[in-house]
């Protein structure tokens, strides 16, 4: 046979002319080089895909905090303008604003088919502008500087304030100051810092276990009326108790709100005094100077230094200016919590649920359908889960358990509302399915030799499943419950229907009894996200530390993904003919 | 096959024992029931709670479509002495009724007991209303009488809540639920300490002088706008001899004498013909159009807006024939007009813009429902003041309650044996009580429930006649802002939005992925293979909220920039891999064997990466060429040709024939040419037969294009309209990233688990790779790759963050790819948060979510038992 009789695949024998000669050669066709070319170049396409995407988030995400410089533009008009150049894009000036340009303007925008350069600034002093952003367009620049003097500050509120330090005033003595590395501007900074500190802890800590113990004598003398009504004695009784140590509570209430009062007052003393580009001043009190460095006067280690300080706010703190600055600790928090609760919920219903299927269960066609159905679940949208969370757990649930045990709080909703601990069973719902055929997987792949020579030798079925069957189970087990972990903790949508929220100022878990609040919203970075990235007040200041938000929680994900294939792999022998 | 045999695990408890004389412990034994029992339990309910998700969303869903029920039904005689009762009222909490007689005498009673109470009454001084009008909301009540004169009043069933303490000692128990009365009012248990009075109040104006001879006022509408301080109350009376008059009413207040001035303005309806008798008379809250409706089906349609020289917009009749109209009312909002028939018809007519119209500004009546008809006269109806519900009595005493949207009947209530002859009927303010009063003097109530009105079947998957809008249409639009407003739930706009999300991401996935899968199965180096796929494996982890992001905030605007560029690229890529192909084939064949594997891959990446550059590089001349260099423009429909865009369009179809039709045409002399012993020569014309066919299928395409062109056929107005920021082409770029992997994943270990003695036969038997991949290992393995494509597509439906994201959010069907979409998921995810608990919203959503549920369950399962028969099939090989 001649190697052209390959081709007969694809053209019938019929069409083969017999007088053909004996071809030693393949015809350069059957090497199908350019359809094989089209194949992998779309496997090309998706590798760039990938790459690009990965690349640009982590190096959005890992540039964010390195401090930039500062330009001082001035334009042909004279105007100047300081700011840290965020990017730079083509754009096609409208014809209004080119026929207002001058000749040469207009000659360079012409040659450029049409097009200008320009690139948007981050002016900060959103105080002062009422715009966080500026765009530039190259025309118009005719100097690019970088003064020494100018310093970037980042303030509780108003965003970032940018330009240079004219004078401090200590106890309202003012001095003329105009380095921030000066001794003096960091003592009083670090004193003005430290009190603010105290108050936000006096506040929310020392206020906060007062308001709530009041709260929770209210809710007792609710809770009394509802049990035995407004004329009994218990009911007088509690409003006694109320009365009595509400009077002892608000005299503390007041000593604390008098000292946050004096400490605001000696803060008030200490203020710096700054001149921004256009001259104009702006006074800002020292504590509410978050961080305040010389841009472009920076060596590497306070480059570096002002990098990772800023990292360390960004996971440890709590968010300011509607989330688009400060940390998302919160975030971080209810990220793992729910995930963690998830998990809770979701591996022992999982592995028993498996270990029916598989053990126990009699094999038949009710046990390959239900097989079939719950791998089929595994692909129902997460967001139809979210409905039936809301509905079921939330409403239905929820709603009875606040009437059983929480009476004295409604109408307002105790469990009876989204809360973490709903969200947490809803993702578990929602990952059972992955539990499950993971582990039904790993079972099947324990040899069945094992089981019954376990058996064989008078251990009944639980102490096979539980010294044999399990251990040998266990990395495939593990396997699954982290990709479980992992799906759960990317999963918004669901999230959005049973208890996640943009801003949530009490954690899960604090000081109060009982401790634990699974009742309470939470913070989710994936949500984060969504609300930063869409709902705030200016994308474009939000977008940076939705970046770096993206760039953790993919990172985390990749990191339990990462953990999944290695146990994977690293046992693939064992699982020969499973699959995953 | 799978499992342990049951038999084989239970142990011979007897057996061990005489063996080895020991005795299974018992702790043992209880671990073992136990741990049986407690896996037994566990499994079987989480499989039960799997299943339950689907019973609870169909519960939760059923109330939609089970209309309303009767709840409890009572009878009173109220004196009304054989007077005509005018109209009839029902509190917010059905306590209360009240009904107005033309002496102006006012009757009212509990509802539940039927037990009369003390009302103040109108004083007419003696006088017989002649004609009557009410508003909607309010209780502003107006009476006409036959000296021509006018009085306006106000009729309010007032209701507040009191202390226990401040009630009257001496209260009489009406019924059994803890109302009580003191013969005026009516005190109901709220809470402990807490009563609800209501007791019924009224005022009433000095007389009016409207008609200046003193003819009698025969018909009349009244409204109330303007302002608490400064209402103005407009109404229109129409006398015996048939003049129509609207009147401005306006009262104002001076500050220091604290003394009310009104100020009446009036002018009268032209074009009406003399001594029409009117059966019903309306206007709208602005006072600017007015309805009269003669008695024999003609209804005249006025343009008030200005106010002192109205016009006779339209004249219509609505009753051909023998027919006349008995009943006409606006729903809530004005825009709807019911009326009712002495057939029993009851038709529902919108004033919408018209072109033909003979009227002089612009609109016309159009029935718009016909809805099911009484068996016999329509003699009452009452419309809600909280949606499109209305009721309707007939001639036989039956009253149906009906729901304009929705068109169907929600009731069906009937008085028992009686046929009572009714005057006037009444919807309470809940819409779940219903009273009516004959002319005898009796009171029938009804309580009932209908929590649903506005949904069937039909009005969420079928087509709607909306309010103001030309014709039937699918429509989304759920946000109440006010009462007036008719919510539009058609779950269709959804569903074509998933559908459109899932068609454009599978067209840009589908073929990358299973490439891709192909690829990477059969001609990579399984080193770089080690590394590929869990790469993408990983990618289909990626979070879809981080896509979304990305794809509205970053992807968006550079797509919008880069239009241009990005659609030549989907033509310039694949011409480019193909010229780097050729190029490949002309290098001496030792190189091509020694750097076949990865380098060749890496090739394939700067062939991307330069023909990339390419389309981006010449993005302004392409654009001049294809879309008269404003892209915008083009798409919009408002510049350049549609004809080479088209081409371009058509240019892979006709290159593919082309390629057929020559490859029949030569096939003899290219495949000597092609097996020359040369290399290189056969490279050559390799390359010049590519190059012909494209130039050959370049001119045909544009040929083809310029006929369709001419013809009118263009791509814009269909797939290609006007474009806005998030558009569908990012959606599936995005979701392209979210169903790439997994589709990849699923059909690369399809196409892996070919047995490897078919491809070892393949390539023995002197097939090069492509020829086994494509004539043996795709083949066997299509079912696994047609199941790959299944579950992406099944991710693709359900995918929610994506759409909320990048989609825009517009509820639109067009298959317009520049334009968004709103698909089911992210409607839910959008719009369920702020729903009410157990509203129509609230259950519609519900029935969305089920919708998604059995659209995806249908997918899986189908790509499950396709995969289940290629597990089979390739088990046999």
């Amino acid at each position: 046979m001649s190697a052209y009789v390959n081709t007969q695949a694809v053209a019938p024998d019929t069409t083969v002319p017999k007088s053909q000669p004996a071809i030693r050669f393949t015809d350069l066709r059957s090497s199908g080089e350019p359809f094989a070319w089209i194949l992998g170049g779309a496997l090309a396409l998706g590798c760039i895909m990938i790459v690009s995407f990965l690349a640009m988030v982590f190096w959005n995400g890992a540039t964010t905090f390195v401090p930039k410089e500062i330009q001082v533009v001035t334009m042909s008009n004279g105007a100047m303008t300081a700011g840290e150049a965020t990017r730079t894009e083509l754009y096609r000036p409208q014809v209004l604003d080119f026929q207002k340009l001058t000749p040469t303007q207009q000659n360079i925008i012409t040659e450029n088919d049409g097009f200008a350069s320009r690139t948007l600034y981050r002016v900060g002093n959103f105080d002062i502008y009422n715009e966080d952003y500026r765009w530039i367009s190259d025309f118009e620049v005719t100097k690019i500087e970088a003064p020494k003097d100018i310093l970037l500050a980042e303030r509780v509120e108003w965003g970032p304030l940018i330009g240079t330090l004219k004078s401090i005033t200590v106890d309202g003595e003012i001095i003329l100051l105009n380095s921030v590395n000066d001794k003096r501007f960091a003592n009083i900074h670090d004193v003005s810092r430290e009190r603010r500190e105290r108050m936000s802890e006096i506040e929310k800590d020392e206020i906060g276990g007062i308001n709530h113990q009041i709260e929770q004598l209210r809710l007792n003398v609710r809770r009394v009326e509802l049990a035995e009504g407004l004329n009994s004695e218990a009911f007088a009784k509690a409003q006694m108790t109320l009365e009595a140590q509400v009077g002892g509570l608000q005299e503390k209430y007041k000593k604390l709100a008098d000292e946050v009062l004096q400490l605001r007052d000696l803060n008030k003393r200490n203020t710096a005094t700054f001149v921004e580009i256009g001259r104009q001043e702006k006074i800002v009190q020292m504590d509410a100077l978050v961080r305040i460095y010389p841009a472009n006067d920076l060596d590497v280690f306070g480059a570096i230094g002002v990098y990772l300080s800023r990292w360390w706010e960004f996971v440890s703190d709590e968010p300011r200016e509607a989330n688009t600055e400060g940390g998302i600790l919160p975030a971080i928090f209810g990220t793992a919590a729910m995930t963690l609760m998830m998990v809770v919920a979701v591996a022992p219903f999982g592995i028993i649920t498996a270990l029916y299927l598989r053990e126990y269960a009699k094999q038949g066609r009710l046990v390959s359908f239900v097989r079939i159905s719950v791998n089929n679940l595994a692909g129902v949208p997460s967001i139809v889960y979210g409905v039936f969370g809301l509905g079921f757990f939330a409403y239905v649930l929820g709603g009875s358990i606040d009437q059983l045990f929480y009476p004295e709080r409604l109408p307002n909703p105790t469990f009876g509302t989204g809360g973490l601990l709903w969200a947490s069973l809803t993702l578990a719902l929602l990952t059972v399915p992955v539990v499950i055929v993971a582990t039904e997987e790993a079972l099947s792949a324990v040899p069945r030799s094992m089981r019954e020579g376990s058996l064989a030798c008078g251990a009944s079925k639980w102490q096979t499943i539980k010294y044999i069957v399990l251990p040998r189970a266990l990395p495939g087990i593990m396997t699954g419950i982290i990709l479980a972990m992992a799906r759960g903790a990317g999963e918004v949508a669901p999230l959005m229907l049973v208890g996640v929220v943009k801003l949530a100022p009490e954690l899960p878990i604090d000081g109060f009894f009982p401790f634990v609040h699974l009742e309470r919203s939470f913070m989710h970075l994936g949500f984060h996200i969504y609300d930063v990235g869409f709902q705030s007040r200016n994308a474009e200041a939000g977008k940076p530390m939705v970046f770096v938000t993206t760039m953790l929680l993919i990172g985390l994900i990749f990191a339990l993904n990462i953990t999944a294939i290695v146990v994977r792999n690293r046992l693939k022998q064992k699982f020969k003919g499973s699959q995953f | 096959m799978a499992g342990v045999n049951t038999e084989a695990i239970n142990p011979d408890p007897l057996l061990s024992r005489q063996r080895r004389s020991m005795k299974t412990p018992r702790s043992v034994l209880i671990a073992d029931k136990t741990a049986d029992w407690v896996i037994r339990i566990g499994g079987l309910s989480v499989i039960l709670a799997v299943f339950g998700i689907m019973v609870f969303l169909a519960q939760a869903v059923v109330p939609l479509f089970t209309g309303g029920q009767l709840e409890g039904q009572t009878k009173a005689a109220l004196q009304s002495g054989g007077h005509k009762t005018l109209t009839d009222f029902l509190d917010e909490y059905r306590t209360l009724s009240v009904a107005v007689d033309d002496t102006g005498a006012v009757s009212a009673f509990h509802i539940k007991t039927g037990v009369v109470i003390n009302a103040p009454s109108f004083d007419f001084g003696g006088q017989t209303a002649s004609a009557f009008a009410r508003t909607l909301a309010g209780g502003y009540v107006a009476f006409g009488f036959s000296d021509g004169t006018l009085r306006l009043g106000r009729l309010v069933i007032a209701v507040d809540v009191i202390d226990d303490t401040a009630a009257p000692a001496d209260l009489r128990a009406l019924g059994t639920q803890g109302d009580r009365t003191d013969g005026t009012a009516i005190y109901a248990k709220v809470s402990e300490a807490q009563l609800r009075r209501t007791l019924v109040k009224v005022e009433l104006d000095d007389a009016q002088q409207i008609t200046p001879n003193g003819t009698a006022i025969r018909a009349l509408d009244y409204r109330v706008g303007g302002t608490a301080e400064r209402p103005a109350r407009s109404f229109i009376t129409v006398d015996a001899d048939g003049i129509g008059r609207v009147t401005l009413s306006e009262t104002t207040k001076n500050f220091m004498t604290g003394k009310k001035t009104v100020k009446l303005t009036t002018s009268e309806l032209p074009g009406l013909p003399p001594g029409v008798l009117v059966s019903g008379v309306l206007m709208t809250e602005k006072a600017d159009q007015v309805y009269i409706a003669e008695k024999s089906g003609t209804v005249y349609r006025f343009d008030t807006r200005s106010f002192s020289a109205p016009t006779l917009a339209e004249t219509i009749d609505i009753a051909p024939g023998a027919v006349d109209i008995n009943v006409i009312g606006f729903l809530i909002g004005e825009q709807s007009i019911v009326v009712g028939g002495s057939d029993g018809s009851v038709n529902i007519y919108f004033k919408l813009p018209s072109d033909t119209a003979s009227s002089t500004d612009g609109f016309t009546m159009v029935r718009a429902k016909t809805l099911e008809p009484h068996s016999s006269a329509v003699v009452a109806m009452d419309v809600s003041q909280r949606g499109k519900t209305f009721v309707t009595a007939d001639a036989q005493g039956q009253v149906w309650m009906r729901h304009a949207t929705s068109e169907q009947v929600l009731l069906r209530l009937s008085p028992g044996d009686e046929k009572p002859a009714y005057q006037a009927l009444a919807l309470s303010p809940r819409q779940n009580a219903v009273l009516a009063i004959a002319d005898n003097g009796s009171a029938y109530a009804w309580d009932v429930d209908v929590p649903h009105p506005e949904s069937t079947l039909q009005t969420i998957f079928g087509k709607v006649w909306y309010e103001g809008y030309p014709e039937p249409t699918y429509t989304w639009q759920s946000s109440a802002g006010t009462d007036a407003f008719e919510p539009k739930l058609s779950l269709m706009p959804l569903i074509f939005g998933t559908i459109k999300a899932t068609v454009y991401s599978l067209l840009f996935a589908i073929p990358i992925a299973i490439g891709a899968a192909i690829y990477t199965s059969e001609f990579l180096h399984h080193k770089v293979r080690a590394v590929v796929k869990p790469t993408m494996e990983l990618m289909a982890s990626l979070p879809s909220v981080v896509l979304g992001f990305i794809a509205a905030l970053v992807l968006a605007p550079i797509v919008e920039t880069w239009i241009v560029a990005i659609l030549m690229a989907f033509f310039v890529m694949p011409l480019g891999l193909f010229f780097g192909a050729y190029m490949w084939q002309l290098l001496p064949y030792r190189i091509q064997l020694k750097y076949g594997a990865s380098p060749k891959f890496v090739g394939m990446i700067i062939a991307l990466f330069v023909f990339g550059y390419l389309s981006y590089a010449s993005g302004s001349v392409l654009d001049g060429i294809f879309f008269a260099g404003d892209f915008k423009a083009w798409a919009s429909g408002t510049a350049g040709s549609g004809a080479p865009f088209t081409a371009l369009f058509l240019l892979p179809v006709v290159f593919i024939a082309a390629w057929i039709i020559m490859g029949r045409v030569s096939e003899v002399r290219l495949s000597s040419l092609m097996r020359s012993n040369n290399r290189f020569k056969a490279g050559v014309a390799d390359l010049g037969r590519w190059v012909g066919t494209l130039l050959i299928a370049g001119t045909a395409s544009y040929a083809i294009a310029s006929v369709l062109t001419s013809l009118g056929l263009d791509l814009r107005g269909g797939v290609v309209d006007t474009y806005v920021q998030r558009n569908t082409l990012i959606v599936a770029f995005a979701m392209g990233f979210a169903v790439i992997p997994i589709i990849y994943t699923i059909a690369e270990d399809a196409l892996t688990s070919v047995p490897e003695h078919l491809r070892a036969a393949s390539l023995a038997c002197g097939a090069t790779p492509w020829q086994t991949a494509i004539s043996v290992i795709l083949p066997t393995a299509m079912s696994g790759v047609f199941a790959a494509i299944m579950v992406g597509m099944g991710r693709a439906v359900g995918e929610t963050m994506i759409v909320v994201m990048a989609a825009g959010n517009t509820p639109l069907i067009e298959w317009n790819i520049f334009e968004g979409l709103r698909a089911l998921s992210a409607n839910i995810a959008v719009e369920l948060p702020e729903a009410v608990r157990d509203s129509t919203l609230y259950r519609v959503l519900f029935l969305a979510a089920l919708t998604l549920f059995v659209m995806t369950f249908i997918v899986n399962t189908l790509a499950e038992l396709v995969r289940q028969r290629f597990r089979k099939r390739t088990a046999a090989l």
